[in-house]
């Protein structure tokens, strides 16, 4: 899981009024057409005065610092108000209970809480067994980038289930020495298309890309690319990778460690991309420790023993 | 400008290629069109001389990476063996000619063959990897390949129009189609 954790804080302009409540619902309303809060929508435009000997009752916001017109917002006057003054405002909603907490110490915010992101961060999301099975298939992954390094290839692997027969349906790493196209997410989804009577390339040189082919006789459904299938990857999907996953339809995606140009999370999120046509899960840190020690590895050019598993 | 003496920034095609290699794109696409295939047309082009040329594949490799600039880079590798030339030596003075802009996939594709040079006709606002989405083409990317140029917008309504009339169509290998909200 990517949640943003960061929070920015933005310094904005606020006048202090005590007009009662009739007037103050027509200054929000007023402030609203002047000064309208369109990417702002988490905050409260109104907050109850916190300090117990001012002559004012209520605070308002009015715009961003950046916004106000000089020298004091002389575009918006009411008799009612006090003199403006600035307060810090969470400039984003908060997408966790504690940014929520954070974020309310500053100004009141409205906060929408997502539970599989909750739970996620309690460490819930998955069962021992479950997790024991991430691993499994991780360790597969491994296993092919440390085959592809032994042939003198990029140290990268990944495999392609089936969650639901937990069926391994591909198995590849890196050959983008052969293609500069052939990553090893590129190379399972054309295995995946050899499972299903497709593909367009031949791996015959690199006996670790294999396919097992989709047993239809008991009762399973025709798959359709790579629909409702889990991806594991030693490292974070690159642009090309990302985009081809999103066309190939995967069910979900788990990859060890970060990679510079990553676009599940380090340059680009494309699994979550406003405007594409799917989108999916993509959890990171599965064995991170050996991934991280593969990639160390084709950094370094070092070769070290295996070193001890890491938990999700 | 010219594709004489070439090298690195320097090299862009002139007004009379795009217009010679673009007309060639858009046949392909009618052709395609006619056929029932997704109406892309899409060139490689390296000194004056086609050396890739592509279509959609997806449906007979079902293989969904198979659009129509992957099917023409394997191409142009190909060529490059055949002629026994290295292909990062071809692909530096290679210019691509497209319909419509490359999705997002294709135009890390392309940063990762090194390609100086993409002209196409309309955006893709759906995939769309040089701008209309995101811009792959552009961006900060030191492992991916290099950056390209763009040049946009010619015969774009034309495109379009091809590609409206291709969606009114069913793919009858997609599930559950979902139709994208306005």
């Amino acid at each position: 899981m990517e949640p943003e954790r960061k929070r920015h804080r933005t310094r904005r302009r606020l006048r202090r009024s005590d007009p009662g409540q009739k007037t103050d619902f027509k200054l929000v309303l007023e402030l609203n057409a002047m000064h309208p809060f369109t990417n702002l929508t988490h905050l409260k435009r109104v907050r109850a005065c916190r300090s117990k000997d001012s002559p004012h009752a209520l605070e308002i916001l009015i715009c961003l610092v950046k916004d106000a017109t000089s020298p004091l917002n002389n575009d918006f006057s009411n008799a009612a108000l006090g003199e403006p003054f600035v307060v810090k405002i969470p400039s984003r909603p908060p997408l966790t209970r504690p940014q929520f907490e954070l974020a309310s110490k500053h100004w009141p915010t409205s906060f929408h809480e997502d539970k599989l992101v909750s739970t996620a961060l309690r460490g819930e999301l998955f069962n021992a067994k479950q997790k024991a099975k991430m691993q499994e298939y991780m360790m597969l992954a491994v296993d092919a980038a440390k085959e592809g390094k032994k042939l003198g290839l990029k140290a990268i692997g990944a495999v392609i289930v089936d969650p639901n027969s937990d069926k391994i349906i591909a198995k590849s790493h890196d050959c983008s020495q052969n293609h500069p196209l052939q990553h090893a997410v590129m190379v399972c989804i054309d295995l995946v298309a050899q499972s299903q009577g497709g593909g367009c390339y031949s791996y015959e040189k690199y006996t670790s890309c294999q396919f097992n082919f989709v047993d239809l006789n008991n009762g399973a459904s025709q798959p359709y690319i790579c629909t409702g299938y889990d991806l594991y990857v030693t490292k974070e999907p690159c642009v090309l990778c990302a985009m081809a996953l999103v066309h190939s339809r995967i069910g979900r995606v788990f990859y060890g460690t970060d990679s510079e140009d990553g676009a599940m999370g380090t340059k680009f999120k494309i699994h979550a991309q406003k405007d594409l046509n799917h989108r999916f899960e993509v959890f990171k840190g599965v064995l991170v420790g050996l991934c991280k020690e593969l990639d160390k590895e084709e950094r370094d050019g070092v070769d070290t023993k295996d070193s001890a598993i890491c938990v999700l | 400008m010219g594709t004489e003496g070439v090298c690195g920034e320097m090299f862009y095609p002139n007004h009379e290629e795009i217009q010679k290699w673009m007309d060639k794109a858009f046949e392909m696409a009618k052709d395609a069109l006619e056929n029932g295939e997704v109406p892309v047309g899409c060139l490689l082009v390296y000194n004056n001389e086609v050396i890739g040329k592509g279509r959609n594949e997806v449906n007979e490799t079902k293989n969904a990476t198979r659009h129509a600039e992957m099917v023409a880079l394997d191409e142009l590798r190909d060529w490059c063996e055949l002629k026994g030339l290295e292909v990062k030596t071809v692909c530096e003075k290679t210019v691509l000619y497209v319909t419509v802009e490359p999705c997002i996939m294709c135009a890390a594709a392309l940063r990762l063959f090194n390609l100086p040079v993409v002209v196409y006709g309309c955006r893709n606002d759906r995939f769309g990897g040089c701008g209309s989405v995101l811009d792959i083409s552009s961006a900060n990317l030191p492992q991916t390949g290099t950056k390209f140029k763009c040049v946009a917008g010619h015969r774009a309504e034309e495109a379009v129009e091809m590609l409206k009339t291709f969606y009114k169509q069913e793919n009858p290998n997609a599930p559950n189609p979902k139709t994208r909200k306005q």
